[in-house]
């Protein structure tokens, strides 16, 4: 084993989780053979669980264009998107320097943004979220943010 | 809390094998050799991401398999240092949390000195208990725990090990829960 590059880029929950469907885990829809395994379904049922298991790619595009303003990092958006935070107290463990960098106002407007944009944590009895079937096959290649 | 990395290895794929795809062939060694295996500094290896390159196929001589240079990505779950992260509590004792996330990462400690100031084991209930100002707030079994990562750390395989200890771990993350907004998910909502 060689290893070339060690970090070669970040990949957020939704993306992994969109991969995991790409290749059958979805288990609502039978329109793709399960080829994982049970280790990998272990992840995927626990990113089911985040808010990663309710979000489509568009609403990813749209929030990053709703917030370019506030000029965040990549790993501030990262974690944005894995966790989705809800008061402006979860905001500021989020962004380093928050009270440099975003006025309380801007906070308030972020999270108006966030509560507007991105979906809600996917109930535990439902199934996850559907409606993304298009883009199941979409190449995943340059999703990944590059770090 | 994923990440890729890309790698080369040099497999060799048993003849059985050669009836698939070529793609399909070398995946199946890939997720032998790799898939739920912490590779030291890079992680625990989730699944792979994707294939870039195949090269060679030469079979040795006195070797029946043909052997390939790879070139491919893995999807590596590695927190980095200051990630915040939600898991669950699942036991304490005096030295701290344990903490698993859903039930593919179990290894995450917050220690003692890293909890809310101040708070204090009880021993009758076997829970740890934050003090804020003067009202005494559990740390339940089962509840969501906000941290944050302080340190990814790849222990060395241990040659010898005692009959009750836990089951050794290769990769162990420690978290720290001392700020506004970390600890239990309740306390903020």
């Amino acid at each position: 084993m060689k290893l070339k590059n060690g970090n070669a880029g970040l990949l957020t929950n939704f993306e992994l989780m969109d991969l995991f469907k790409s290749r059958g885990a979805d288990r609502g829809n039978l329109g793709v053979a399960n080829t994982l395994s049970p280790a990998e379904m272990k992840v995927y049922d626990y990113l089911e669980k985040t808010p990663a298991g309710s979000q489509t790619r568009e609403n990813i595009v749209a929030f990053f264009k709703a917030t370019e303003q506030y000029k965040l990092t990549k790993a501030e958006y990262l974690q944005v998107s894995n966790l989705r935070p809800a008061s402006a107290v979860e905001v500021h463990l989020i962004v380093e320097d928050c009270d440099e960098r975003l006025s309380s106002d801007a906070v308030d407007q972020f999270l108006g943004a966030i509560e507007e944009i991105l979906p809600p944590i996917p109930e535990l009895e439902e199934p996850a979220a559907e409606g993304d079937a298009g883009e199941e096959d979409a190449e995943a290649d340059g999703d990944e943010m590059e770090a | 809390m994923f990440m890729l990395a890309e790698l080369q290895d040099t497999l060799k794929v048993p003849p059985q094998s050669l009836s698939l795809a070529l793609q399909d062939a070398i995946t199946q060694e890939l997720a032998n050799l790799y898939f739920d295996k912490v590779l030291k500094d890079l992680g625990l290896c989730v699944t792979l991401y994707d294939i870039s390159k195949v090269e060679g196929g030469s079979v040795f001589p006195g070797d029946g398999a043909p052997h390939f240079t790879v070139d491919f990505r893995l999807v590596m779950f590695r927190p980095f240092v200051g990630e915040v992260l939600i898991a669950k509590l699942k036991r304490c004792d005096k030295a701290g949390l344990y903490l698993s996330l859903g039930s593919f990462f179990e290894d995450i400690h917050i220690p003692e000195h890293l909890l809310q100031q101040p708070s204090k084991f009880d021993e009758e209930e076997k829970l740890w208990i934050w003090n804020y100002n003067g009202a005494d707030m559990f740390m339940d079994l089962e509840e969501d725990v906000r941290f944050r990562v302080v340190q990814v750390k790849y222990p060395p395989i241990p040659i010898e090990q005692e009959k009750d200890a836990r089951p050794f771990a290769p990769m162990a993350i420690t978290g720290d829960i001392n700020a506004d907004g970390l600890g239990l998910v309740a306390w903020w909502s």
